[in-house]
């Protein structure tokens, strides 16, 4: 059984030895190949399509780009490829052309290389619709030239293997300090062979800032017989630093690796479909990098000639309009105004300095918000939103607002330039509140002379006015006055409590006189009454009772004092008399006495 | 004695700043009557925001007014806005203009004070004491009473423009919290800027721009 495999085998592949001279024959016979394509056939005004010219044998020197009334072409990249045939990977150099149209109608665009046919293309108005599919005739390409493995880099298969190929676009012309650049990324896999795609298109270097578009867009494309799903990402290159760049984009991917000799694969594309990809269904997927072809950059920096004094940094073609939310309001009333920068370029650089010249207004920090209209992200609008608020009333004039940039296809700094707004501005409401109204100003006579009809009728003019609405118990000079009166008062009642006790010891002083008095004992009255009146005098006078003598009582009470001192000498007497009774007028004792206390009390 | 000198000096100072704070006081006077009569002239133009504001500051100088009410309250529903009728207690304590209520609670506190010292020395006649007391705290406690129905009106404000919007922040761009009817009286909390943060009566806060409003006390 084994003898009659091999038999057979080798029966095939002598056959097939046989076969590869004739094929590697036919390829020989075929002259050099270059071939274009344009995308889309059929375009809108405004829109724009690719010519790609395709070579497979060898790098494209300058090609001459046609003239055609009508259009205008645009060298905007180099890239160098994969093509695929027969499942075999060829390398492949590409020119990508943008064709922009300025007018309507059916083109014809001459060949680009020699041998090779025109291409049609139409351009239409915006409106129409795109039901009506016009195909352009394109002749097919020439057969591409088989491939030879001699011709293939080394490594080259194990990373394409027929199963992916990336392109990288760029425009050729140089380009500026933070310019946005549109770039496409085009990623092709073959379904099946590459099992997955582990990350997204990334660049080489970190002297740029790639912006890619959100999703891809996809398209199936069968390259010699073998499905690609074909990922392409309109995506914007932002430049941080002058000088020559070497770009590559690279993308992850898992592809299941053919491991088969090499002798073994040619046999199984001489087989074709299915047999050449059966081998490989069961080797286990394998991390590798497909990486474009480098291609040059030249980046420049801003020229400092001519550079505005407001110059932010933004780049590209902008346009500058502005309204106004209202063009009549109240003085204190808010309005906002929109400043709205269209155009092509880094929006981000586009700030908000063009407002801090806005006098006679008070403004608030603004908000801006950026709205893009292509995937790549270069072109869009950014509105700022500016609250605003008059401080004068009168018609106010919203001045023109400025914003320059750089320009990159002029090389120049421009400059652009909204249209001034005239703003009505009245006067406020508050201000005008103890105003009478004017005749003119009534919106709602119908209700106001409805309600006009039940209203009490007015006063006659009184005399009295105030200054202050505020009652008098809220203003702070006022307060003062019952705060003073609350104060004296509160002295007078402490001073008062303060006296208290004396006038109780006099009380208590003059009951005991009275008491000796009825008992008849004149020692205990006299010496009683003494240190009662001591003690009331020395109080009143501040000083201690010792220090209270005859001089001291005729100096200051007179004829009173004498009374007094003789009171106390009294009672000296009936001190030393001690048990003697003597004669004693109480009454008049006692009157002298509470006629002192009280007015010590007091 | 010295009370008594304390006391003149004291009233004398006060009398002294009176004075100057009149003398630096702008022109602008008012007079119950005026501002009434000036709120009909807003409300028979249809301004019901100004005309509520010119009725509030009359009823300020003059609370008793029956006029001043009642074309308030027609204004008011007038505007579709809810009435605002005063209590008892309230009509009770605004029976007395404010201007002699404040000089009747000084009045209050002296009597007060002339009782309680009296009280000490009249130790024979006591009822008399007692009746200046009774009477001067009446006269205090209604004061105190009038000044605490009349405090919120001191932070109040009108709304002057119709759909006045009360946003989040004090903010021109702020998001609008809920939106206020031109002659609602609403409570001044704080301010900042243009704008003055609000509580309506219904207990919501908001900032308003300062220019649609109308504070009552100016």
């Amino acid at each position: 059984m084994r003898i009659r495999l091999w038999q057979w085998s080798r029966a095939v592949i002598g056959a097939g030895a046989l076969l590869v001279p004739i094929t590697h024959a036919k390829a020989l016979a075929n002259p050099a190949l270059a071939y274009e394509t344009v995308e889309p056939a059929r375009i809108k005004l405004g829109e724009t399509a690719t010519i790609r010219v395709t070579s497979l044998d060898g790098y494209l020197d300058d090609i001459q780009l046609p003239k055609v009334a009508g259009l205008t072409f645009e060298i905007v990249g180099r890239a160098q490829g994969l093509e695929f045939i027969n499942g075999q990977a060829s390398p492949a150099w590409y020119i990508l052309i943008r064709v922009t149209p300025q007018a309507l109608g059916l083109f014809s665009i001459p060949g680009l290389t020699a041998k090779s046919p025109a291409l049609g293309l139409e351009v239409v108005a915006e409106n129409t619709p795109s039901s009506f599919s016009w195909q352009v005739q394109k002749s097919a390409p020439p057969a591409p030239a088989p491939h030879s493995s001699a011709s293939i880099p080394k490594g080259a298969r194990l990373k394409a293997d027929a199963a992916a190929f990336v392109q990288l676009s760029i425009p050729t012309r140089p380009v500026y300090v933070g310019e946005n650049v549109p770039m496409d990324i085009e990623v092709g896999v073959r379904p099946g062979v590459v099992t997955s795609m582990n990350g997204l298109p990334a660049l080489n270097s970190s002297d740029f800032t790639l912006t890619l578009s959100k999703q891809p867009l996809r398209r199936d494309q069968n390259i010699d017989g073998n499905p690609f799903l074909v990922m392409t990402w309109h995506s914007a290159l932002t430049v941080v630093k002058p000088g020559n760049f070497s770009l590559s984009v690279e993308t992850p991917l898992s592809v299941r690796v053919d491991t088969r000799s090499a002798d073994d694969q040619a046999f199984g594309s001489i087989l074709g479909w299915p047999f050449s990809q059966i081998p490989s269904k069961g080797v286990p997927p394998k991390n590798i990098t497909v990486a474009s072809s480098p291609s040059e950059l030249k980046v420049l920096s801003l020229p400092a000639a001519g550079r505005p004094r407001d110059f932010g940094g933004a780049v590209g073609e902008f346009q500058a309009s502005s309204e106004v939310s209202s063009t009549r309001v109240a003085a204190g009333d808010p309005l906002t105004l929109k400043l709205h920068i269209s155009g092509i370029g880094n929006f981000d650089r586009v700030e908000s300095s063009m407002f801090d010249h806005l006098d006679h207004w008070k403004t608030y920090p603004p908000k801006s918000s950026v709205t893009r209209t292509d995937p790549g992200g270069t072109r869009g609008e950014k509105v700022f939103e500016q609250p605003l608020i008059a401080v004068s009333s009168g018609e106010q004039s919203i001045p023109p607002l400025e914003f320059s940039y750089f320009n990159p296809t002029t090389r120049r700094y421009e400059r652009v330039r909204t249209q001034p707004i005239q703003v009505m501005v009245s006067t406020s409401l508050a201000d005008s509140s103890l105003r009478a109204p004017s005749e003119g100003r009534a919106p709602e006579q119908g209700s106001a002379r409805q309600l006009a009809r039940g209203l009490r009728p007015d006063h006659s003019a009184a005399a009295g006015s105030v200054r202050d609405l505020r009652p008098l118990y809220f203003r702070l000079p006022f307060l003062g006055i019952p705060a003073t009166l609350t104060l004296v008062l509160a002295g007078l009642a402490v001073r008062s409590r303060r006296a208290r006790p004396t006038v109780k010891t006099a009380e208590r002083a003059l009951a005991q006189m009275s008491a000796a008095a009825h008992s008849g004992n004149s020692s205990l009255f006299l010496e009683t009454a003494r240190a009662a009146v001591l003690q009331a005098l020395a109080h009143r006078w501040r000083l201690p009772p010792e220090q209270i003598g005859s001089t001291e009582l005729r100096a200051r009470l007179g004829k009173t004092g004498a009374e007094i001192d003789r009171l106390f000498a009294l009672a000296d007497e009936a001190r030393y008399a001690a048990g003697e009774s003597q004669d004693t007028d109480y009454s008049y004792w006692l009157a002298l006495v509470r006629g002192e206390l009280v007015r010590g009390a007091s | 004695m010295r009370a008594v000198k304390v006391l003149l000096l004291t009233l004398g100072l006060c009398a002294g700043w009176t004075l100057a704070t009149a003398l630096h006081a702008p022109e602008q006077r008012y007079s119950a009557d005026g501002l009434y009569n000036l709120a009909n002239a807003y409300a028979r133009a249809g301004k019901h925001g100004l005309a509520v504001l010119n009725y509030e500051r009359a009823a300020l100088l003059a609370p008793g007014d029956a006029d001043i009410d009642s074309n308030l309250a027609q204004v008011r529903a007038a505007a579709h806005l809810p009435p605002d009728p005063h209590g008892r207690f309230a009509r009770i304590v605004l029976a007395l203009p404010p201007s002699i209520s404040a000089w009747a609670g000084v009045m209050g506190i002296a009597l007060i004070g002339i009782g309680v010292l009296g009280a000490r020395t009249l130790s024979r006649s006591r009822w008399l004491p007692a009746s200046s007391i009774l009477l001067g705290t009446a006269l205090v406690v209604l004061t105190v009473c009038q000044a605490m129905v009349l405090w919120p009106q001191m932070h109040a404000a009108v709304v002057l423009v119709n759909e006045t919007q009360a946003r989040v922040s004090p903010a021109p761009m702020g998001d609008t919290a809920f939106v206020l009817a031109e002659g609602e009286t609403v409570t001044l909390s704080a301010q900042r800027e243009d704008f003055a943060l609000i509580r309506a009566r219904d207990g919501r806060s908001g900032w308003v721009a300062r220019a649609n409003l109308g504070a009552v006390i100016p």
